[in-house]
């Protein structure tokens, strides 16, 4: 076997920046093809909604690796470049003015932004509605940050509240208009939105969950949003209503979709050849034998990492616990495992000085845990909950509860 | 090493760290961390190199320390930066034992 295969390596983010990595740290023969939309090498996506809006970090500080790493490790990385067909049977893919072949290819194309439907219509971007996934539009948003006085943010999960919190830090007037009837409802407990809400109103931003959007109108410079028979006047829209895998390209192919590309525990598709990474991925994970989807920094790297492995014929199995944070103002929230499915609960800390956990136990045993604090001050015990979640070791909620016991001591 | 700079800084005694503890040191307004592994006290900055968190409050396994914050590792002994969001090296620092007593070269 010493033909040097072509790896194709289609979307460029985190996923496949890790992939291509690993890879290259088993393999130096293989052609290896970065194929990415964005014209950028792959790079960092959380400070877009934070300190790159705050203007604390360059572009190049979010680069995961230089343009040299590329060039030393023969990675080719192809930029701009819109795939629009997919031929799995000849194992090509083609953009409107070429086509790239493959032995084995890797679909890491992550997720793209819902678009906010309202009365049956589509709200898409224009110049005062924006939407946040990339750098470009990070460019565009803080620019529009700083021209703006009054703010309104459709929705309060984790992207809507670090813009909230990045904005209110200018100086500028916040509202938050959340569907649900609490904040970052799909994945956070009640009790850490509670005490994130808490925060922002702390800061003047004013929350309204349960917000029920009649009607946007645009008016003159500014926009007026009806909303439980209230109109609000803003004169910048910023939208973050959740993210959709990017399958698109593959839906009239063979390839199992249902809520992102089916991979199995070693990232691999239905068909031959092809794996799946990172937010467009809904794998299976054998941990918790279910199949789920995740949008998270760490998720992207440890999964890219993993397909890369079984790609280039080292089979591992994928079974990293879930781990995800989110920054505002101070505060650092941290979520490990899956917090659903629980019979008991625990609390360790009460102020958020020392930090604040809550254990979800199922049969004594550790299932998620979520945690809110200045600073690091959750850091650790979160990640000893999910080493223990992942041992599946037994535990007490006296045990979690008291400060003073030392997690890694279990 | 270097042998010329010595300013070592008493830090703690060995008995009152475990295996995989950090203790905090801080002098002239910089903060540094000092780890016991399996084969001895090694040191660091004390802040990470991505975000102004302490990794005092980090995780120490396997001869890393784990940034609290976002999960950035570092590797003790070398102070190199081995997974994201940590990019940049922690600086190094010798470390001593001396009649049961853990020393810090500051300089």
């Amino acid at each position: 076997m010493n033909k040097i295969s072509k790896i194709l390596i289609l979307g460029g983010g985190q996923a496949a920046a890790y992939a291509a990595k690993e890879i290259r740290s088993i393999d130096i023969k293989s052609d290896l093809t970065i194929i990415s939309e964005e014209k950028y090498l792959p790079y960092e996506r959380p400070p877009l909604s934070k300190d790159y809006i705050l203007d604390k970090v360059t572009f190049d500080d979010l680069l995961f690796f230089p343009e040299n790493f590329y060039k030393e490790n023969k990675i080719n990385f192809i930029g701009s470049t819109q795939i629009n067909k997919v031929d799995f049977d000849n194992k090509k893919i083609s953009s409107s003015l070429k086509n790239y072949d493959y032995d084995k290819l890797l679909i890491a194309t992550g997720s793209t932004n819902r678009h906010l439907v309202i009365s049956g219509k589509t709200i898409l971007p224009e110049e005062n509605i924006i939407y946040l996934r990339n750098f470009e539009e990070s460019n565009i948003l803080k620019n529009k940050i700083n021209e703006a006085n009054n703010i309104t943010i459709i929705g309060g999960g984790f992207i809507g509240l670090e813009i909230a919190s990045s904005a209110v830090q200018k100086g500028k007037n916040i509202t938050i208009l959340e569907r649900a009837s609490q904040l970052m409802g799909r994945v956070i407990p009640l009790e850490i939105a509670n005490l994130i809400q808490d925060k922002h109103k702390a800061v003047g931003t004013k929350i309204h969950l349960n917000a029920d959007i009649k009607d946007i109108k645009k008016i003159n410079n500014s926009y007026e949003i009806n909303h439980n028979n209230q109109i609000l006047s803003a004169d910048l829209i910023i939208i973050g209503v959740g993210s959709l895998p990017n399958t698109e390209i593959f839906q009239n192919t063979s390839l199992k979709i249902d809520n992102g590309i089916i991979t199995d525990e070693f990232s691999a598709t239905s068909i031959e050849d092809v794996y799946a990474a990172g937010d467009v991925s809904n794998f299976y994970h054998p941990f918790y034998q279910e199949y789920m989807r995740l949008e998270s920094f760490k998720h992207a790297q440890n999964h890219g990492i993993n397909a890369g492995k079984n790609l280039i014929g080292q089979k591992t199995s994928y079974n990293k616990i879930p781990w995800m944070w989110s920054d505002q103002f101070n505060l650092n929230l941290q979520l490990t495992g899956i917090c659903n499915n629980y019979d008991a609960t625990a609390q360790r800390g009460s102020t958020l000085e020392e930090g604040i956990i809550y254990f979800f136990l199922k049969n004594r045993k550790i299932v998620g845990a979520c945690g809110l604090g200045v600073g690091g001050k959750i850091g650790r015990d979160i990640r000893l909950a999910g080493k223990l979640s992942e041992k599946k070791t037994k535990v007490t909620n006296e045990l979690l509860s008291d400060k003073n016991n030392k997690l890694n001591k279990i | 090493m270097e042998t010329e700079n010595k300013n070592w800084q008493l830090v703690s005694g060995t008995a009152d760290m475990d295996i995989e503890d950090i203790i905090r040191f801080d002098y002239n307004n910089k903060t540094y961390c000092v780890y016991k592994l399996e084969d001895g006290f090694f040191a660091t900055d004390g802040i990470c190199t991505h975000e102004a968190v302490h990794l005092e409050e980090g995780l120490v396994m396997d001869g890393e320390i784990e940034c609290p914050m976002h999960q950035g590792i570092f590797d003790i002994k070398s102070g190199a930066a081995i997974s994201p969001p940590a990019c940049e090296d922690l600086k190094t620092y010798p470390v001593k034992v001396e009649n049961d007593l853990v020393y810090i070269n500051i300089f």
